[in-house]
């Protein structure tokens, strides 16, 4: 008995060599020989494997079988390591074979869990999802049902090899039979996104998210990244009460991050640098947020040229005072983070700004400003100099944010100075950009600019409008901010010039809208210039039935491109129409006697 | 301009190892090469044909995979468009023969010679005559830099003392690498010279399965600046020539070119840190909605994004193994290369004009 005794605690120390080396050492491995220690932990678990076999006369069957299986599951995931997936597999299944009779038992039901995860990891690598999906499913179906039937902490897989004395107690049992499930969930998340199951797939890494703080198993700025990125799934959605609870979930995370002293204490000059840019990029989730959410509800309230629509305002804010009774109602089916610390600096975050649509200015303006407070916050990591495109991106939400604040407000003249506000925040960084590197950015910032002219433009008119009389600083005005508007739809279109500045025959896909919506408001334009010259009135109208012409031309080539821009076709053929008689009346009265 | 805007994808096939070459079937070839388009994969149950712009075949020279891939990308270079040559494939299907040549100390001058060295050479070629065309009125500035992405981590191979370095952009230079070793080059041989230095200090790994695999990309840079004064007019052009070395693509579980393999947890005391890569992808088919995706593309793609969809003449060269044990591998490097195809690639010229024409 002594003689066994000793023996098995032999075995249990060479277990326990071959579980460090595989896990510990081998993260030291040389690059020239990354599985070095994985190769002498798969020796160290044959050698186990066969002094397990010559003890097996007189042992217990059911013990042995259990342990030859943890054996098996430590071979075949080292296999699986060291990219020989067939061989892995082999140690697998006979690990599962083994366990099968028993697996909802205490001893076996984590060790079958988490070959079960294995298998699926296996599977996945030669790419047959549907078979990893399987054995990840069952792997979740044979958690809940122990949970139901038993619920006990079972035991961890290594204890099969540790003396009694060692065994682990019952919380950390619990902890490690988790995180076991947690990976399940984790990889069915992998598998679901996939097999483009979306909605599912997103359902299972918020579940993954929640698990991971219940049972502390997360990095916080990871986490925080997480569940910000999540909160963007959310937002294209429209669900904005999640997205809100992600984001707020994850700047409250994220600034514990800050607290913890890292575990070197000398952190670099680049942990900072990588925690300041962690911060802004979920500054930058915020912004979409508060973005979508003015965004959204503009296109509730607006009717159908764009205006704010005052019937379906008083509509929608009766509406509103309905649902609030029904709010709390909501707020309990939603999936929460965290539990009584976390979750009420959560809420607490929540309160800082709305998740229901804004329906008047005020509430507008309530929103865009926590919007540009985080406009702000990400342009102090994200600088134009080493960031570009990130800084011309955040740039473009500001200007975004304007543009969507602008729809709720009433007073013409202030809305034509928040366009103003547009143009110099984006006209700098367009001067300065090569577009030899950014020729997307620059094109989206050229039919950015040129759209926000043609805006003012269209306000200065219709206060022009309300004047008895046109003065002369008005239509210069209006004049000049037409020409602008040309000049940028004009250097877009010159960008989708070839090297040789031949305008495309046929024109690609991503550019075809924008291309022709330049060209029609171009037409537009033309039309809309104001001169007392009657000669240059001519001309313009001569410029403006080139472009409309163009529309229509191209369109009668390419009937493709007819969906795209159907209303723009349907006015500009209208236009090819009129302008001739008009042109013609215009030059009756130039040469009357002609 | 039809076939100057996508990326053009080649894909060789190399030679089995030494000795006849097999028969087709079971224990031989997975593939065979229909013509210069075409290649036939013995999948099971249907064989699969794909189509790529060249394919070349086991006993296609170095001299006729290099002008027929490489060179319009070098001519255009000269022209003023940034230029990017892909090799990509699983280990010891060919990539650093067909980019390097045969692994002798000094292949420069080598028969045998890959794209790389005679991209150089070619490259030069076109400088000098460029240079005899215009007389003094024209100039030229050869600059290039070295790199390696381990890990995620950028290596200058060109000062292997070097730590870690970072990529950032600039509003008139576009993205670059901070810090990199800059060498001004003259000719040909010296380029290759800087090259083979820089090559020696790259990471590589040995497994039980493959001998050895390198385990990073390499990035070979070359700026080619042009100075032309014509009256009082300065016309600068400057393009970029990228040569990229990919790793194995069996290495590249972190890359889109991935098939799909899911994340593993890893150790089981770390966390999860692959979720955000598949929260990523759930917001990546958004429809259409503004949104903020916090992980930034890997460092590779970031540094190649013109060359990728953006502003730039691109070509890849997919290497193949033909071996049925490969067959795998070979499926999903082929599948890579379909997909490439698909890139849009949009080139523009680009000029500024410095000086005063008044």
């Amino acid at each position: 008995k002594m003689a066994a005794d000793s023996g098995w605690a032999a075995v249990c120390e060479k277990f326990r060599t071959a579980r460090t080396l595989s896990a510990v050492e081998s993260r030291k491995d040389p690059e020239t020989e990354p599985y070095r220690s994985k190769y002498s932990a798969r020796a160290l678990l044959q050698e186990v494997k066969q002094l397990l076999s010559a003890a097996e006369e007189g042992g217990e069957a059911r013990l042995l079988a259990v342990r030859r299986a943890v054996l098996e599951y430590e071979l075949g995931v080292n296999h699986t390591d060291t990219e020989e997936l067939s061989a892995g597999e082999e140690h697998l299944q006979r690990c599962t074979q083994l366990l099968e009779p028993h697996r909802l038992s205490p001893d076996c039901v984590s060790l079958y869990i988490q070959a079960q995860n294995n298998l699926g990891i296996l599977w996945s690598e030669r790419d047959e999802i549907k078979t990893a999906q399987t054995y990840l499913e069952s792997a979740e179906a044979l958690y809940n049902q122990y949970m139901k039937e038993d619920g006990n902490p079972p035991l961890d897989p290594s204890e099969h090899f540790m003396a009694e004395e060692e065994k682990l107690t019952d919380q950390e049992r619990s902890k490690r039979f988790e995180k076991a499930y947690t990976h399940t969930l984790y990889y069915l998340a992998q598998v679901y996104q996939h097999l483009e199951m979306i909605e599912k797939a997103a359902q299972y890494c918020h579940t993954t998210l929640k698990r991971q703080l219940e049972y502390c198993g997360y990095y916080p700025v990871e986490w925080a990244l997480n569940a910000a990125t999540l909160s963007q799934y959310y937002l294209s959605k429209q669900c904005f009460m999640e997205s809100r609870h992600c984001l707020a979930a994850a700047s409250v995370i994220f600034s514990q991050a800050g607290q913890v002293p890292s575990a070197e204490d000398n952190e670099t000059e680049q942990d900072q640098q990588d925690l300041r840019q962690r911060k802004a990029e979920i500054a930058r989730c915020w912004i979409k947020y508060c973005l979508n959410l003015l965004q959204s509800a503009r296109k509730l309230l607006e009717d159908n040229i764009g205006e704010l629509d005052p019937d379906r305002q008083s509509e929608l804010k009766v509406q509103r005072k309905k649902e609030e009774d029904e709010k709390e109602k909501g707020r309990k089916k939603a999936v929460l983070f965290g539990t009584s610390d976390v979750c009420d600096s959560v809420l607490a975050m929540e309160e800082k700004v709305s998740s229901v649509y804004p329906l008047d200015f005020q509430e507008a303006r309530e929103i865009f400003l926590v919007g540009q407070n985080y406009v702000q916050e990400a342009k102090e990591f994200f600088q134009v100099d080493g960031y570009v495109t990130d800084h011309i991106e955040i740039v473009q939400d500001h200007s975004a944010l304007f543009k969507v604040l602008a729809f709720f407000e009433e007073d013409y003249e202030r809305r034509c100075k928040m366009h103003k506000r547009r143009i110099d925040m984006l006209e700098p960084i367009y001067a300065d950009l090569n577009p030899q590197y950014y020729l997307l950015i620059s094109r989206q910032l050229q039919f950015e600019l040129a759209n926000t002219y043609y805006e003012m433009m269209d306000l200065k008119v219709a206060i022009g409008n309300r004047l008895e009389e046109q003065d002369s600083h008005t239509i210069k005005k209006i004049n000049s901010l037409a020409q602008l508007a040309i000049k940028y739809y004009e250097l877009f279109l010159d960008s989708l010039r070839n090297p040789d500045k031949v305008f495309p025959e046929h024109l690609e896909e991503d550019v075809l809208r924008p291309a022709m919506v330049a060209k029609f408001h171009i037409a537009r334009l033309y039309g809309k210039l104001i001169t007392s010259d009657s000669k240059k009135q001519l001309e313009n109208m001569q410029t403006s039935l080139e472009y409309y012409t163009f529309l229509v031309d191209y369109c009668e080539k390419y009937p493709d491109a007819v969906r795209a821009i159907e209303t723009e076709l349907e006015l500009s053929k209208e236009m090819v129409g009129l302008l001739p008689t008009r042109m013609e009346r215009l030059r009756a009265k130039l040469c009357p006697f002609i | 301009s039809a076939d100057g805007d996508a990326i053009k994808v080649c894909v060789r096939v190399r030679p089995p190892q030494e000795g006849p070459v097999p028969p087709e079937g079971e224990q031989g070839l997975c593939l065979a090469v229909l013509s210069a388009t075409s290649i036939r994969l013995h999948s099971k149950p249907e064989p699969k044909i794909f189509t790529f712009d060249y394919v070349a075949n086991m006993e296609t020279t170095q001299e006729s995979v290099f002008s027929s891939v490489a060179k319009t990308i070098v001519e255009s270079c000269m022209n003023g468009y940034n230029g990017t040559i892909f090799a990509y494939g699983q280990t010891g299907s060919g990539k650093t023969f067909t980019m390097m040549g045969p692994s002798e100390s000094d292949n420069f001058t080598h028969s045998l010679r890959g794209v790389i060295p005679r991209s150089f050479e070619y490259l030069f070629f076109l400088i000098e005559r460029e240079k005899e065309k215009a007389g003094s009125g024209k100039s030229f500035l050869c600059k290039c830099s070295f790199i390696e992405i381990y890990n995620e981590q950028i290596f200058d191979l060109l000062d292997s003392a070097s730590a870690g370095l970072f990529l950032r952009e600039h509003i008139k230079k576009g993205v670059f690498v901070d810090g990199a070793v800059e060498q001004v080059l003259s000719s040909a041989a010296e380029a290759y010279q800087v090259l083979t230095t820089g090559w020696r200090n790259r990471r590589v790994a040995s497994t039980s399965m493959n001998r050895e695999s390198s385990r990073s990309h390499a990035v070979f840079t070359i700026t080619v600046e042009s100075l032309e004064k014509t009256n009082e007019v300065v016309n600068i052009r400057s393009s970029l020539l990228n040569l990229v070395d990919l790793a194995g693509s069996e290495r590249q579980k972190d890359t889109h070119a991935e098939g799909l393999r899911l994340k593993e947890a890893g150790n089981i005391n770390r966390s999860l840190s692959c979720l955000g890569q598949v929260i990523t992808a759930l917001v990546d088919v958004g429809n259409g909605k503004q949104r903020h995706i916090c992980y930034r593309d890997s460092k590779l793609t970031f540094l190649l994004r013109d060359s990728l969809g953006g502003n730039a003449k691109t070509c890849i060269i997919a290497n193949v193994h033909p071996g049925a044990r490969c067959f795998g591998e070979t499926l999903s490097t082929l599948n890579f290369a379909q997909r490439a195809k698909l890139i849009k690639n949009k080139a523009v010229v680009n000029e500024d004009t410095q000086g005063n024409v008044s």
